[in-house]
């Protein structure tokens, strides 16, 4: 019977000669269970040049007002719905600026890819926000990058709530543009423009971050209403976001 | 497998794939879709350099590429398949040049690839649902990628990757064929 052509003399020498590519292998295995750490920091060393400069600082601050104004409306309701039935424990997170180097809005895996990382207090499940609101979470940091996995990626799941009536719902995302609000009730009584923000119920995301607007509902989703919203910041354009670090 | 044997330096030429997955410009995207680089190295890289090499190649691409995104499916089954694939094609069948060849081929790599990603999705969507059926809220809460969400935007993401596959290919396949080609010839000579 005809030897297997692997088991051949031949073929053993050759295994000992590709022990280099064995030990690249596994370099590789070491590179993937540390989720990729060395190509990403070094991508963002090589990428250092070509990182944002700070000439949107003031269309960053101007668009931060902006958000200010609308939070703070949002806020004042809330709080006269509270001021007297709770004592709530304020939490004020700091916002650390991060520069954008790597955006994948499209495609199998919607993320960015952040110049700053756990050198600098980042960790998984912060929320990271771009002027006009949260554009997605942390899921995964390096030494000097942080992954952040947007709303419009299907794995991503938010606690949102429609301020004006109240009804809470989740926030996915269809790896489209524009993700979808799933009510938990029949009748949400939601209508187009409504402003979506994130749970204070939620665990994950700090309370009353502006999400996006309400663009067109599906009554008659299974197994309940629908809403596809428009997220307010805009993903495409954002060269720096801001991560919410607690103190 | 003689490049990967007397040249083991030139496999670091993959590392190329994942800075480009990352630093892909907007202006080389369909619908913000970006091409899937492996199967552009990988081609050439497998018919020059044969079977063994080609699925050593394809898995070192695989964790590579897994390792740049959270999960949970995975490149690597697709690029092995296809690393073994387009060595067997290059060592037994005669010797593809011409452009419109390559770009066939890796337009079906592209395919490949993008199906096995969405064949991994839709079995972790239906067995996550399978034991969700009469809990609503855990079906809403279940993450990744579902049937009617590969149906509209992971058919979208397939389409652009494989015309963006089309106009690279020719291009991209040619040249680094043809430079893995010589320096496998000044090998053998030498």
């Amino acid at each position: 019977m005809p030897a297997s052509p692997w088991l051949r003399p031949g073929a053993v020498r050759s295994l000992f000669q590709v022990w280099p590519l064995l030990i690249g292998l596994g370099l590789l295995a070491l590179v993937r269970l540390s989720k990729g750490a060395v190509i990403l920091d070094a991508y963002a060393q090589l990428s250092r040049p070509f990182w944002p400069g700070t000439a949107q600082a003031e269309w960053l601050r101007s668009a931060r007002r902006m958000e200010d104004q609308v939070k703070l409306a949002q806020l004042e309701t809330e709080n006269q719905r509270l001021r007297g039935l709770l004592q709530l424990q304020t939490v004020n997170p700091t916002r650390l600026s991060a520069p954008v180097i790597s955006r994948v809005p499209g495609g199998w895996w919607q993320q960015l890819l952040l110049g700053k990382g756990s050198l600098e207090g980042v960790k998984v499940g912060q929320a990271v926000l771009a002027p006009g609101g949260l554009i997605g979470l942390v899921s995964s940091v390096t030494p000097t990058t942080a992954t952040v996995t947007l709303l419009t990626d299907p794995t991503s799941r938010v606690g949102v709530w429609v301020a004006r009536n109240r009804h809470h719902a989740l926030l996915s995302g269809l790896g489209t543009s524009r993700p979808v609000v799933r009510f938990l009730e029949k009748d949400p009584q939601v209508q187009p423009g409504d402003v979506v923000f994130t749970s204070p119920a939620s665990t994950l995301v700090p309370p009353n971050l502006p999400v996006g607007v309400v663009q067109s509902i599906d009554e008659r989703a299974d197994p309940a209403p629908e809403a596809v919203v428009q997220l307010i910041a805009p993903v495409d354009a954002v060269d720096w976001v801001q991560i919410l670090v607690p103190r | 497998m003689t490049l990967a044997t007397r040249h083991p330096w030139l496999m670091l030429s993959m590392l190329v794939v994942p800075l480009l997955t990352l630093a892909s410009p907007a202006w080389l995207r369909i619908a913000g879709v970006p091409p899937a680089w492996a199967p552009l190295w990988l081609l050439p890289w497998a018919l020059v350099d044969g079977q063994r090499s080609g699925i050593v190649a394809g898995v070192c691409l695989g964790l590579l590429l897994d390792s740049l995104h959270p999960g949970p499916v995975s490149a690597i089954p697709a690029l092995l398949l296809l690393g073994w694939w387009w060595g067997r094609i290059g060592h037994l069948g005669p010797p593809i040049e011409r452009s419109l060849n390559l770009a066939l081929l890796a337009m079906l790599g592209t395919l490949g690839l993008d199906l096995s990603l969405m064949a991994q999705w839709a079995w972790r969507s239906w067995s996550g649902l399978r034991g969700l059926e009469e809990a609503t809220a855990a079906r809403l809460a279940l993450p990744g990628w579902h049937g009617s969400d590969l149906a509209a935007a992971g058919l979208q993401v397939l389409l652009s990757q494989l015309l963006l596959a089309a106009v690279l290919a020719p291009v991209l396949c040619s040249l680094l064929l043809l430079l893995l080609r010589r320096l496998q010839a000044a090998s053998w000579r030498g």
